[in-house]
């Protein structure tokens, strides 16, 4: 009874993540959630889990919730790995402003390329 | 160098630790007359500071984002200056200057927007056997993902009209960049086409070019991004 209400718990903890991960990446949430539903069901019809682990040649229910739990670990995985993805794509926005906004023209090219940018960029003599 | 159509033409080098290599590249571009801007991406040799007196302009990312940031930057810097053509043109010397009046005029007798160096147009280049095999692997994939029948989905040279480079949406950084223009050009619905080029293999560029494993986190960068929005 202790081990299935603990799980219940980290398995709430995932639904919750899932939910509040919608919005940005719903494949994500989407197979989290039904993972999480799948060990939810497992975890309190026991019988059902051996019965389908037998199905699969996983031997014990035990097992197969344990293996469900890695899977939810690899989706999470995935996600942590899309959303540092996120991150350095607002890194690179940030370093292309940077670099666009100190931009080195020769002033040969200013004069020909001239006029829409001219402003934000530091002209130098060409050597 | 000006084409009848073109009168503002800018090629775009994007370059990462290429002091070796950036001197001779930057000036026969100068020497055939465009207009060179060098991406330094981050660069830790003198990459920036030999550019800076030979280009006619230096972007330098305060940090290493990835070629394909960094063609992204150089397009994004030459259409603001008014470029009405943009060539893509690698930094390690594998590239000829005098192909690109061939892309350009490929543009305009066909009408194309993109115009797309291949090397398996002409004699198929002296390249290592696992290289060939990748590439053709990669090319496959390209048919099935985009519907782009290409012989060359790797190639560095390319030219742009001002109309492409501004359709373009790119968001990989690092080498899945090429797959992910292909993809663009696809979904731009403008007009391509393909144009024999010459790759000159050297030590110092099969070095600096991608590995086998490469490939692989490509496909997984190209996964990603139909995962995440």
């Amino acid at each position: 009874m202790i081990a299935q209400l603990v799980l219940s718990l980290l398995l709430s903890v995932v639904l919750i993540y899932a939910w509040a991960e919608y919005r940005r990446s719903p494949i994500v949430a989407v197979l989290s959630c039904a993972v999480s539903l799948l060990g939810f069901y497992f975890v309190w019809i026991p019988s059902h889990a051996t019965r389908v682990a037998e199905l699969f040649g996983i031997g014990r229910g035990a097992d197969l919730v344990l293996y469900l739990w890695v899977c939810i670990s690899l989706i999470v995985l995935l996600n942590l790995h899309l959303k540092l993805r996120t991150q350095h794509e607002l890194l690179t926005a940030l370093a292309r402003s940077i670099a666009l906004a100190n931009a080195t023209l020769t002033a040969e090219s200013a004069h020909h390329a001239g006029r829409a940018r001219a402003s934000s960029v530091k002209e130098e003599q060409p050597s | 160098m000006q084409n009848d159509r073109f009168s503002s033409i800018w090629v775009v080098c994007p370059a990462y630790n290429e002091a070796g290599a950036i001197v001779p590249v930057v000036t026969g571009l100068r020497k055939a007359g465009y207009h060179v801007v060098v991406v330094d991406d981050g660069s830790v040799d003198q990459t920036r500071q030999l550019a800076a007196g030979l280009a006619t302009a230096v972007v330098g990312h305060p940090v290493n984002l990835g070629q394909g940031a960094a063609l992204k930057t150089g397009i994004d810097f030459a259409l603001a200056q008014g470029a009405d053509a943009i060539v893509t043109f690698d930094t390690d010397g594998q590239h000829r200057p005098s192909d690109i009046p061939r892309l350009l005029d490929a543009l305009v007798r066909n009408q194309a927007d993109f115009a797309l160096g291949s090397r398996f147009l002409t004699q198929p280049p002296n390249m290592p056997r696992m290289r060939r095999i990748l590439l053709w692997a990669a090319t496959l994939f390209t048919v099935a993902t985009t519907g782009l029948h290409l012989t060359d989905t790797h190639n560095g040279l390319r030219a742009l009209t001002r109309r492409g480079a501004a359709a373009l949406r790119l968001r990989q950084n690092r080498m899945a960049h090429a797959s992910e223009l292909l993809a663009e050009i696809a979904r731009s619905r403008l007009r391509y086409v393909e144009v024999p080029v010459t790759i000159d293999y050297t030590a110092y560029s099969l070095a600096k070019g991608q590995r086998t494993g490469d490939f692989v986190m490509i496909l997984l960068d190209l996964l990603a991004r139909k995962l995440y929005r």
